[in-house]
């Protein structure tokens, strides 16, 4: 349901609208407790959902990984360059390489993380809407799909998580071979650098909002999908489904994160 | 219905699952030695020692902020909180291994710049003296750039307001500004610098004049001393004549030259002729003399001398 559809509706329609909405939401933050809790149940574990679970990591993570990170180094790069080259001719280079980490690390890597697993979960649900087993509606069908789509979920979240990760540990290293070369005599001071930015609500922040990203690219695809095999709506629509809602949660958790930290 | 499972199974790359696992540990333990390095950053494993710093005002220092020596970071800001007396206490964990740094002579000091956050620093001048002891309190000195711009900015008001107060209209500046123009537009009129003395071409015009005057006096004066029958040819008259009158007195000192010594010819002689008397004198004394007492003799002889004798009463 979208917000601007409310212009075509009648005054005496808003209600049920609104309903529709609030259910939406809902059933999406069940499919995301729903994960979570087929995540930490051990019974969820059988050798299917083990191998759903790998095959989703597979594609999600390993495939994307050394592309991701390729991509990610070289505009992390240029980043870091122009920001130490302008610090400098500022005469404040010892805050350079403090801003490089703060924006880098904590801001960007994350989110384009999480751009980029939604984009290709994106692609993989796309590819599920057209699978015989989403139009089927039968019960056992449907928690089929929903065990499916939780292995997706976790896969999607470890997506995230791995990609932040490792792009955030290779700007570190390119931050550090950018200020002070292959030398390891800048390591004490760097480490002094890094550990000021990294406070620990800082730190903490840094890991719920990779975590919370990795959450809203599993969950609110999947809940979308979801939604279109249960009422067929907007299936016919070339727009991924739940694109809006992904991009709408992740800046608020973005801001949620920036307000938290900086105010 | 189909299995999905099973047509994962069939679709599925070569050692999916071994993959998927080695990834899982490969990022549990990426994140794991993140944690660590992070936590070692912040100096979670090293082994310190606390020193407080008291503060008027601890504006700008914050957690986790560094305290350096000589450039170097040697201590991390822990806590800072307010003391019952209403200082600031700034609590610095000092590593072990960086604490021979810091000795009990040493100062502390908290710099604020224009640009850039809030500096903690460590001065010790004597390196020798004995180490600072775990807890120890020290008042620490502040050196705030930006506390010097309001006084700045007051001297540098006063420096404007005296700038304004000289460079107003009615101002002593402008005034003699006023002046030395009127000089120098004197100085250029047609008497020029006679002009500017005297303060206008009218006086200048009355100095000229007299000027004019002062020499048709001098012609005429010129006239009577050095002209024909002037005071000039009567004085060379005089001193012709006076000339004669100063040989005439010369010869007459001659003579007077000569009467003198006569006169002192005159003088020697009298000199020896009243050595002679002296001589004389002597002579006519000692016969006085003997005439007295010739005559004190007779008087004793003569029957009828009165007799000289006293009667006392």
């Amino acid at each position: 349901m979208r917000l601007n559809s409310f212009l075509y509706l009648k005054p005496q329609q808003w209600g049920r609208a609104v309903a529709h909405y609030g259910a939406s939401w809902w059933r999406m933050l069940l499919l995301g407790a729903i994960a979570l809790v087929l995540a930490f149940s051990p019974s969820t574990y059988t050798r299917a959902h083990r191998r759903a679970t790998a095959r989703q990591i597979y594609l999600g993570a390993w495939q994307v990984l050394p592309w991701f990170t390729a991509l990610s180094a070289l505009i992390s790069l240029v980043i870091i360059r122009i920001v130490l080259v302008t610090a400098l001719s500022y005469g404040l280079s010892r805050f350079g390489l403090e801003m490089v980490v703060r924006v880098l690390v904590l801001e960007l890597i994350p989110l384009a993380a999480a751009m980029f697993v939604a984009l290709r979960a994106g692609m993989a649900f796309n590819a599920a809407a057209l699978d015989p087993l989403a139009w089927d509606r039968s019960p056992q069908a449907a928690w089929q799909l929903q065990r499916e789509l939780a292995a997706q979920v976790s896969a999607n979240a470890f997506a995230v998580l791995s990609l932040a990760i490792v792009s955030s540990v290779l700007v570190l290293v390119l931050a550090y071979l950018n200020v002070y070369g292959l030398s390891p005599w800048g390591l004490d001071d760097y480490t002094r650098t890094v550990g000021r930015v990294f406070e620990p609500t800082v730190a903490i922040g840094f890991g719920l909002k990779t975590l919370m990203f990795g959450l809203a690219v599993a969950v609110i695809p999947a809940a979308a999908m979801m939604e279109i095999r249960r009422f067929g709506r907007g299936a016919a629509s070339t727009m991924q489904p739940g694109a809006v809602r992904l991009l709408f949660v992740l800046t608020v958790i973005e801001a949620a994160s920036l307000a938290v930290k900086y105010f | 219905m189909t299995d999905p499972a099973t047509d994962l199974a069939t679709d599925a790359p070569p050692h999916i699952e071994v993959k998927a696992v080695i990834l899982l540990i490969l990022m549990t333990s990426l994140i794991v030695a993140f944690l660590l390095y992070v936590m070692y950053a912040r100096g979670v494993f090293e082994v310190t020692q606390r020193l407080v710093l008291v503060a008027d005002d601890s504006e700008g220092v914050i957690p986790g902020m560094d305290m350096t020596f000589a450039g170097f970071a040697v201590g991390r800001v822990r806590r800072v909180e307010l003391a019952p007396d209403g200082k600031a206490r700034i609590l610095v964990d000092v590593p072990r291994k960086d604490a021979s740094w810091l000795r009990v002579s040493s100062v502390f000091t908290i710099e604020r710049g224009l640009v850039g956050d809030t500096k903690i620093k460590a001065y010790t001048g004597i390196l020798t003296d004995p180490p600072l002891q775990d807890g120890a309190t020290r008042m620490v000195l502040r050196g705030d750039t930006g506390a010097e711009i309001p006084k700045l900015v007051a001297s540098a008001r006063t420096l404007l307001e005296n700038l304004e107060a000289m460079t107003r209209m009615d101002s002593s500046l402008n005034a003699s500004l006023a002046n030395v123009q009127a000089a120098t537009g004197r100085l250029s009129g047609r008497y020029g610098l006679l002009g500017g003395a005297l303060g206008g071409d009218a006086q200048a015009s009355k100095a000229m004049l007299a000027l004019d005057r002062v020499n048709a006096l001098l012609a005429s004066a010129d006239r009577r001393v050095f002209g024909k029958s002037g005071i000039a040819d009567d004085t060379q008259v005089a001193v012709a004549q006076l000339n004669v009158v100063l040989q005439d007195a010369s010869a007459s000192l001659k003579k007077l030259d000569a009467v003198l010594a006569e006169a002192q010819a005159v003088g020697k002689n009298a000199r020896v002729a009243t050595d002679d008397l002296t001589v004389l004198r002597a002579e006519v004394d000692s016969s006085l003399r003997k005439a007295s007492r010739l005559l004190d003799d007779i008087n004793r002889k003569w029957p009828f001398a009165p007799k000289s004798e006293l009667t006392l009463p």
